[in-house]
């Protein structure tokens, strides 16, 4: 709320608040549980995490009261009562103190509804209590659509509380001559001390932030195909791989999928920050190779790749077209290289799913942070998954070299864009399972036996919020510490300094 | 002087001593009984309430005049007492003053009410610019002077009051300068003790001359922007009225206003005049019963290309049941102006007809927080999870007949943008489907498209404007007579036609220099427009390539 004059022109609107909650002693049980929005029902949730506010909904009910209970105890509950809205807000301290207390147990929540019949009692729902998750979050906030982009920018929110940072945010007012897109924003190690984004159109380029300094820098040569794209930050050394790809999207005119999103090139890079030189990992006609990803340790580079020589050997102006025309037989495997860090040699390519043989298709591969896990997004063709309906989250275990769907965290609509925690333990990721249209960042568990739970949706103060934001949460990427660089200072780098142009070394 | 000192009483109106010197010496010098005629004639008239009088001209310039246009401003635009939902304006320079500006215009949803509370902004600020400044005598017609300004500005800029502009200024900027003038006013009343004029009742510091000096200044802020409008902005006002019709559904309203200005030709009103043919199912007698020649309009947008597509696009797609490319025209709407009442009411629409139930709900719950849309929600929030109801509503029954039978890409969707992209469309639900496919063909002046989607029409009695198309090419394509054996009436009509535009026809510039004076003589007749009419729409071009711009 930047408004102070609004939010005391709301506050007077709304009226009194702060309702005062009594638990029923006559009530009648039901035997379902409650309709509640967001879906916050039987699900693991990290000790550090927010309120789960959300609204009741029962269309008979005029009040509601809602008991968080530690176990089926009633000692130490917080009760929560609502109006005829059924919105539940959860006080803040007694929730924090609460889950504290509650570490790797679990907490009881019952939802009591008023009707005109009198007072009625829902089947019980647990929230289970587990690890901490990284406290910030940091995503892009846009239009689902489609190909225009006005206004949008990165935020960063602290997910034990409500408070949001915006990192960096476009101009509001239309200019023509400032109008500038962002994306791809990505951290190394899940720390702020090294991060950077792209910045498109005007004012272009990719803003590289060391420390809290930012410098503006153009990824561009004659022998690589386009600028860096999707990156992946080196765990041990201020390298980046990035992919370079010739993107283009179009848009069905009778289909339950909105948007196709294609590349008609892609290749991977390397680039080292230190020396703002670049090179080419793989630079291949047939093969469109992207979503680069490092291990851990920084020996290997995973990343995805279609073998399309049909389009490899059309001429430029052809290769869109030749890509849409077999949009849905486009296929990405999941493949690796070796990487040696004293020579900076890359050994040669592996595979290491086979997903065109299933005719589907991989991308995003994310490592867990203790390398055992492959993360991605298997859906039925094609690379840009955010848009596909069949998209689902699937893991790869690497020692036991089995794959497997995240069958309790995916939904019917899109699953896509993750994320691991650094402790290995949550995953976000985008999903537009609320409405079919808006991405808003979900969280699920990941336990030690390398299953997912079911997942929740970021918690927000007011849970109609996810109703009335009118843009997509994009890229949610978890980090320890907070952005140690100020919008002001990312605006100055941004409009003021002309990018310092990489080196090409071969 | 002093204020206590009274003058003689002249014409039925107490004169205070503020008035000129002039007026009262003369009177004072020469008697009343000694005045010549003319000038008697002229002090017996009436003191007038002009603030009142001009309270009430300028809400019936609002409201009358005006009132469909500020309807679409509001249209245009959007307000929620819901900090998440202007998030979009608070953050702008000003944001919260324009946000007041858009809450305020909301009332617009009644143009009478709106009007009320504008004509009292501005009325009451020209009386308060009157006040602070002390103006007295002739000057005092200058405190008209905010009200020139805002009838002046809001005539010239048009469509563009509208058109992919800030909505909120249109209230924000009266607002502001009430609020300043109000300030002044209370620090001249308090801190200088000056009495005020009056501003309902009588005036009793004006002469009969100055008194009548303001309402002809007040009538000239008035008439002479409409004049202006009538003038240089012509296609303004039935712009708006078409865009309301096609707000509310009222399609005879949108075909009585294309007809009623039928010699006015842009690409907003022929394709919302299409849109009302298909809805009314008379797209294949009437469409040409306008002039199609598209003169230029001032009408800009965003990005400052007179390019006014945005203006109908995705009510077009829509209506020829392109649903889902409606849905992204109006998705982009929204990411560059912002969320408006137009493009939230099309994607909500647009998400009930492709049972997008979650979506639609989450529209309708934002416009449900709009101040005077209940309509709206009450209307469509019955029909979410219910096919019967949506399938029932004439509106939507209608779209899904024309839309496409096959998925495809944008990028094969074939311009022009007439009644949607149709000109490539071979397939259809419904004979509408096809016959919207064959008209924008013939529009299009496309013989083999024309050629290509007259066979389903044999053996049945088609529309005039095809039964006219089908005279016109009978002579290079043998078979049609034979097809269609019910030509000879209008083969007739086209030999005198040829013959009474023989001399006309010799050279494209001297089509389109006689285009306009045939007009009223053929008007409604293909033949004509084939020869006459847009003569400058027959290019086809494939639709711009896959966009790169920014993937999301």
């Amino acid at each position: 709320m930047k408004h102070p004059l609004l939010l005391i022109l709301l506050a007077l609107l709304l009226g009194s608040c702060g309702k005062t909650a009594v638990l029923p002693t006559q009530f009648t049980e039901v035997k379902e549980q409650a309709n509640i929005y967001p879906d916050y029902r039987d699900v693991v949730i990290p000790a550090n995490i927010a309120p789960l506010n959300f609204q009741v909904r029962d269309a008979e009910a005029d009040e509601y009261v809602v008991q968080i209970a530690p176990g089926t105890s009633e000692n130490d509950a917080i009760l929560v009562a609502a109006d005829a809205d059924g919105i539940v807000q959860i006080d803040t301290l007694a929730w924090r103190n609460l889950l504290e207390q509650q570490r790797g147990k679990s907490l009881n929540v019952r939802v009591f509804a008023h009707r005109p019949a009198g007072w009625i009692a829902y089947k019980a729902h647990t929230l289970t209590v587990a690890e901490d998750i990284d406290p910030y979050l940091s995503y892009r906030l846009i239009e689902p659509g489609f190909e225009i982009y006005r206004q949008l920018g990165l935020y960063q929110r602290n997910l034990t509380n409500w408070d949001v940072h915006t990192i960096y945010e476009n101009n509001r007012v239309y200019e023509e001559e400032n109008n500038h897109c962002i994306n791809c924003h990505n951290y190394q190690n899940y720390s702020t001390k090294e991060m950077l984004f792209h910045v498109r159109a005007n004012h272009g380029g990719t803003i590289v932030v060391n420390n809290g300094k930012a410098q503006k820098i153009q990824i561009k040569a004659d022998s690589i195909l386009a600028a860096g794209v999707y990156p992946s930050w080196h765990p041990n050394h201020r390298w980046v791989a990035f992919s370079t790809n010739k993107t283009s999207q179009t848009f069905h005119i009778y289909h339950d999928e909105k948007i196709e999103v294609i590349d008609e090139a892609s290749d991977l890079l390397f680039y080292d920050a230190d020396k703002n030189e670049v090179r080419n990992i793989l630079r291949t006609r047939d093969d469109f190779e992207t979503f680069p990803c490092w291990t851990p340790k920084g020996d290997v580079l995973y990343y995805c790749s279609a073998h399309l020589p049909q389009v490899g050997i059309l001429p430029d102006s052809l290769k869109g077209p030749g890509v849409i025309a077999r949009y849905d037989s486009v296929h990405y495997n999941l493949m690796r290289m070796s990487f040696d860090e004293k020579t900076q040699q890359f050994g040669q390519p592996e595979m290491v799913i086979n997903a065109q043989a299933q005719k589907k298709s991989i991308s995003v591969p994310r490592i867990s942070p203790d390398g055992r896990y492959i993360l991605y997004t298997l859906g039925d063709y094609g690379q840009f998954h955010i848009w596909h309906k069949s998209s689902d989250l699937w893991v790869k275990d690497l020692q036991t070299d089995s794959c497997y769907a995240l069958t309790a965290a995916n939904s019917s609509d899109v699953d896509s864009y993750h994320s691991w925690s650094s402790n290995g333990r949550w995953i976000v990721f985008s999903s537009r399972r609320m409405d079919g249209n808006y991405t808003r960042p979900h969280i699920a568990y990941f336990d030690k036996q390398g299953h997912a739970h079911k997942a929740f949706c970021l918690p927000q103060e007011d849970p109609r919020h996810n109703i009335l934001l009118l843009k997509s949460y994009n890229v949610p990427e978890l980090t320890r510490d907070a952005v140690r660089i100020s919008a002001e200072q990312l605006r100055d780098c941004i409009y003021d300094t002309e990018p310092t142009t990489a080196t090409y070394k071969n | 002087m002093s204020k206590n000192k009274r003058q003689p009483h002249i014409g039925g109106a107490r004169q205070q001593a503020g008035a000129p010197k002039s007026v009262s010496a003369t009177a004072a010098r020469k008697g009343a009984s000694n005045l010549p005629a003319k000038a008697k004639r002229r002090l017996h008239l009436p003191l007038l309430p002009i603030p009142l009088i001009t309270f009430v001209l300028l809400w019936a310039w609002i409201a009358l005049w005006h009132g469909d246009e500020f309807r679409m401003i509001r249209e245009n635009s959007f307000f929620a007492f819901d900090s998440t939902l202007m998030d979009f304006e608070l953050g702008k320079q000003n944001g919260l003053l324009w946000t007041i500006g858009r809450g305020l215009l909301t009332t617009f949803r009644t143009p009478w009410i709106g009007g009320l509370l504008l004509s009292f902004l501005l009325t009451a600020s020209c009386w308060m610019l009157g006040y602070v400044l002390r103006l007295k005598g002739w000057l005092r017609s200058l405190q008209y002077l905010p009200l020139a300004i805002f009838t002046g500005i809001f005539t010239y800029q048009g469509i563009n009051n509208w058109f992919e502009a800030e909505s909120g200024h249109v209230m924000g900027f009266p607002l502001i300068i009430f609020a300043v003038l109000a300030l002044a006013s209370l620090v001249v009343r308090f801190a200088f003790h000056k009495p005020a004029p009056a501003i309902i009742c009588l005036p009793k510091d004006e002469t009969p001359r100055h008194n009548r000096l303001q309402l002809y200044a007040v009538l000239l802020v008035l008439a002479a922007p409409m004049y202006f409008g009538q003038k240089e902005r012509p296609y303004v006002r039935p712009l708006a009225q078409m865009q309301v019709g096609v707000m509310e559904q009222d399609w005879q309203r949108v075909i009585d206003v294309a007809h009623d200005n039928d010699e006015l030709s842009n690409r907003p009103m022929t394709a919302y005049y299409a849109m009302a043919l298909v809805q009314s199912g008379q797209i294949g007698d009437r469409l040409f019963d306008i002039r199609i020649d598209y003169d230029s309009i001032y009408a800009f947008g965003l990005n400052q290309t007179f390019n006014n597509t945005n203006m109908y696009l995705m009510e077009s797609d829509f209506h020829a049941g392109l649903v889902e490319t409606s849905y992204h025209h109006a998705m982009e709407s929204m990411a560059i102006e912002g969320p408006t009442l137009r493009n939230l009411k099309v994607m909500c629409k647009a998400a009930i007809l492709r049972s997008e139930w979650e979506m639609a709900d989450k529209y309708l719950t934002i416009l449900d927080k709009v101040p005077f849309e209940g309509d709206f929600v009450r209307r469509y929030r019955p029909m979410l999870r219910d096919r019967k109801k949506v399938d029932a509503d004439p509106e939507f029954a209608l779209i899904r007949k024309l839309e496409p039978m096959h998925d495809t890409f944008e990028n094969y969707l074939v311009l022009p943008v007439f009644l949607g992209y149709n000109a490539a469309l071979t397939e259809g639900r419904s004979q509408a489907a096809l016959l919207n496919a064959l008209m924008v063909s013939i529009y299009t002046k496309s013989i083999p498209g024309i050629m290509a989607r007259l066979e389903p029409l044999v053996g049945t009695t088609p529309p005039s404007s095809v039964m006219e198309v089908i005279a016109l090419l009978s002579g290079r394509e043998n078979g049609l007579k034979n097809a269609f054996p019910s030509t000879e009436m209008y083969m007739s009509r086209l030999a005198n036609f040829i013959d009474e535009t023989r001399q006309y026809v010799t050279t494209p510039e001297e089509r389109a220099k006689h285009a306009r004076e045939l007009f009223p003589r053929y008007k409604g007749y293909y033949p004509f427009y084939y020869f006459f009419g847009n003569l400058k729409s027959t290019r086809k071009v494939p639709k711009d390539a896959n966009s790169s711009a920014g993937v999301n």
